[in-house]
């Protein structure tokens, strides 16, 4: 019932994105100023229609609907409510509907809070929105239909995959996606004002709201699969550059180049061309991140379920899109105004789009290279975190310097001023209070602190000065002080981690450094869905003389039966202590894995700041217009 | 040359290995554990990971340098097992584009300022 309820309702939201493209269509030859109120309607029924769709979709997933072969093979009935409903996006058709879901909202919000603008600029933005919705339904509808149905009707689903089962990944997909898919409504809009042919200053505000709003998502969601994959992995990192990983911090980069450019195409200078082409590149790496992940063509930590016919869908959406914008691009590209003067904001404006748009190519190089390796000539090798330390980090430094000077500047046209001032000469103190501290690290490291420090310094004392002047751009301020606070974090988190790895048995010690571990207890359970083993161990700190009790579990799921390690972690303002244990194959030896993570709250706190410092630049866009 | 040399190693190596268990430990975090889903040797209870990690504390012990242990791995299991991608023929793109790219964006970058400025 529910499965062609669901398709029904989905197919119907497909033909109103197809008669949206058709109204639209006719709507540009029309003389009237204002937008039909017919295109009103259509876009609030493809709204009500696409949501009920997805409504389906999680009333199938509550009520364990088995007839759906997309909830038999990612569901359970023992499965708690909420992970339920999370699990209805924890799968690739769920979460392209959810996919199709945000991008429909965005195109509806995108035609009821732009009342004023240019009605042709709309209708094509419109135009291009529906383009990508049809595109995503036939796709959904053709190749990963979540509402397909199984006969005859199973009794008991497969379930979910427990370590999804979790309430950060159940709200990592919607956050990344909101990112993912807020930066198709730019591209829309790039394509829009090209044909249009907008002026800059208008384009600039039209994309800004949406930009800010995608990249604080795009932030957070990063920041949320990192909390994840840090306590639900069990490794004790928090990023492995991992293929899955990268997808989504590829179109971060652009993202950010775009936030930085805007800000100079909204003062009617230059780069209008820029900020077009950048648009158009953040989607296509969104939809390369959704291919890359989907695809399964990438070996990964986070590889769930993939088919390679979904990729060819995927990879030839991506060519038609690429061509057709490049087509668009090149046959209304504008002349541009040039006025430039070189030491003025906007060079450093483009500095940070060279360093983003480098940062971009590495990651993408770094991920793609072996696959085309492998299909070219077959010889397989990998690449990990030691290639992306070694090519990005020395690149940290100019970074945080340019983004400590950088925004100093004025615009138009300024000197160098002001390099060695107060700020610097305090955080070359701070560095060596640092320095003294520390024992070990490489000269590169040592230097990043130094840098890292100077941008913290810097901000704080920019930030002192708002008070004064309150022409400074907060919402910077706050950025570009997380991003200090985060490398900095990062850094005396490499230098400051103590790792041990060794095989114990219950009732052994071990003593290394000024640590001493007792294995104490061992104890076995059993919930609703998983069985447990779980470790009692006490952990003693000889020099500062305190103790902790920790307790790591082996947890057997039995839908589907799955081992998960759960980490114990006892976290600390400033430091987090983390215990994994495993057991070792036919043996009463269990293998222990013990961290001290230092400053992982701030590596947590600084990302919250980046991502904050995005909301402000919305909430000042909003008051300004 | 000599002094770039050390500038360079000072510049880079910034996990000097300071006893055995160092060096074995950042070996392992740099060896892929070939039968898990891109998981380390280091992070993983496989079967095949605790064989690798006998294998590299037995060469360690054995006074095998990091170079010559990750060669041996290699030699066995193919370049697939190292996250750090050795520097080969096979491997010149990966190393070099960046810098080429980088170098490339920066003329570029140069050469529009410098023209916009003249205006």
């Amino acid at each position: 019932m529910l499965s062609s309820f669901g398709i029904t309702v989905s197919t119907i939201s497909l033909l109103l994105s197809l008669s949206l493209l058709y109204l639209s269509y006719y709507d540009l030859k029309l003389s009237n100023n204002k937008i039909s109120k017919k295109i009103y309607k259509f876009a609030f029924s493809q709204i009500l229609f696409i949501f009920l769709s997805f409504v389906t979709l999680i009333i199938a997933y509550i009520i364990s609907d088995f007839s759906l072969i997309n909830v038999y093979e990612n569901s359970h009935t023992t499965k708690p409510l909420f992970y339920k409903i999370s699990g209805t996006w924890g799968n690739h058709e769920g979460s392209l509907l959810l996919w199709i879901n945000i991008l429909v909202l965005f195109s509806f919000l995108f035609l009821i809070l732009n009342k004023d603008k240019n009605k042709n600029f709309k209708l094509y933005t419109i135009i291009f929105q529906n383009l990508l919705i049809s595109a995503f339904l036939i796709f959904l509808l053709t190749n990963s239909n979540p509402f397909s149905s199984l006969y005859p009707i199973p009794t008991e689903g497969t379930g979910l995959n427990p370590i999804l089962q979790d309430p950060a990944l159940a709200i990592h997909p919607p956050l990344l996606y909101i990112g993912f898919v807020g930066s198709s409504i730019y591209f829309s809009i790039a394509l829009a004002a090209l044909i249009t042919k907008v002026e800059s200053k208008s384009l600039a505000l039209t994309i800004k709201p949406w930009v800010s709003v995608s990249w604080t998502f795009q932030t957070l969601g990063i920041l949320v699969g990192s909390i994840w994959a840090y306590y639900e992995l069990g490794w004790g990192g928090f990023w492995f550059w991992d293929p899955v990983e990268n997808s989504s911090l590829m179109p971060w980069f652009l993202m950010t180049a775009l936030l930085h450019s805007v800000l100079v195409l909204e003062r009617r200078i230059g780069l209008y061309s820029w900020v077009i082409i950048l648009s158009i590149l953040t989607f296509t790496m969104s939809v390369v991140g959704t291919f890359l992940v989907r695809s399964g063509i990438l070996n990964s930590v986070h590889t769930f379920a993939n088919d390679p016919s979904r990729g060819l869908f995927i990879l030839s959406f991506l060519a038609l899109m690429v061509f057709s914008s490049i087509f668009i691009f090149f046959k209304y590209a504008p002349v541009e105004n040039k006025n430039y003067k070189i030491f003025s904001k906007e060079s450093f404006i483009l500095i940070n789009n060279w360093f983003m748009v480098f940062f971009l190519a590495v990651v993408l190089i770094g991920t793609l290279y072996p696959v085309f390796l492998d299909t070219l000539t077959g010889q397989k090798i990998s690449v990990g975190p030691p290639y992306y330390n070694f090519i990005l980090a020395p690149f940290l430094l100019p970074l945080l310097f340019l983004m400590t000077s950088g925004p100093r500047h004025k615009w138009i046209s300024s000197n160098v001023i002001g390099i060695f001032n107060i700020a610097l000469f305090t955080s070359i103190i701070l560095f060596f209070v640092i320095f003294l501290s520390i024992n070990e690290g490489g000269l590169l490291l040592l230097l990043i602190l130094l840098f890292s420090v100077y941008l913290i310094t810097q901000t704080t004392f920019d930030f002192y000065e708002t008070f004064k002047n309150k022409n400074i751009n907060l919402s910077r301020i706050i950025s570009h002080f997380g991003f200090g606070l985060l490398i900095l974090s990062i850094s005396l988190n490499q230098i400051f981690s103590v790792e041990k790895s060794f095989n114990a048995k219950l009732g052994d010690e071990k003593n290394f450094q000024n640590y001493t571990i007792k294995f104490k207890n061992l104890e076995t359970f059993s919930k609703n869905n998983f069985k447990s083993v779980k470790g009692h161990f006490e952990i003693i700190d000889k020099k500062n003389i305190t103790s902790q009790n920790l307790t790591p579990e082996i947890r057997v799921y039995n839908q589907p039966e799955t081992i998960t390690y759960e980490a114990s972690i006892n976290t600390k303002l400033f430091s987090d202590t983390y215990l994994t244990m495993s057991n070792i194959s036919n043996t009463d030896i269990f293998n222990i894995k013990f961290h001290m993570k230092p400053f992982m709250n701030f590596i947590w706190f600084s990302v919250l700041l980046i991502s904050f410092g995005g909301i402000l630049q919305f909430l000042r866009f909003e008051k300004r217009v | 040359m000599k002094i770039l040399s050390i500038i360079i190693i000072l510049l880079f190596n910034n996990t000097i290995s300071f006893s055995n268990e160092n060096k074995k430990n950042e070996i392992l975090k740099n060896l892929r554990c070939l039968v898990c889903q891109g998981q380390t040797i280091s992070d993983s209870n496989s079967d095949f990971a605790l064989t690798i990690k006998d294998v590299v504390d037995e060469k360690v012990n054995e006074g095998l340098s990091k170079k010559e242990i990750y060669s041996f791995l290699s030699d066995k299991y193919g370049d697939w097992i190292l996250f750090n991608t050795p520097l080969k023929k096979n491997s010149y793109f990966l190393w070099f584009m960046p810098y080429i790219l980088f170098i490339l964006g920066g003329v570029f970058l140069y050469l529009v300022i410098k023209k916009r400025a003249q205006k």
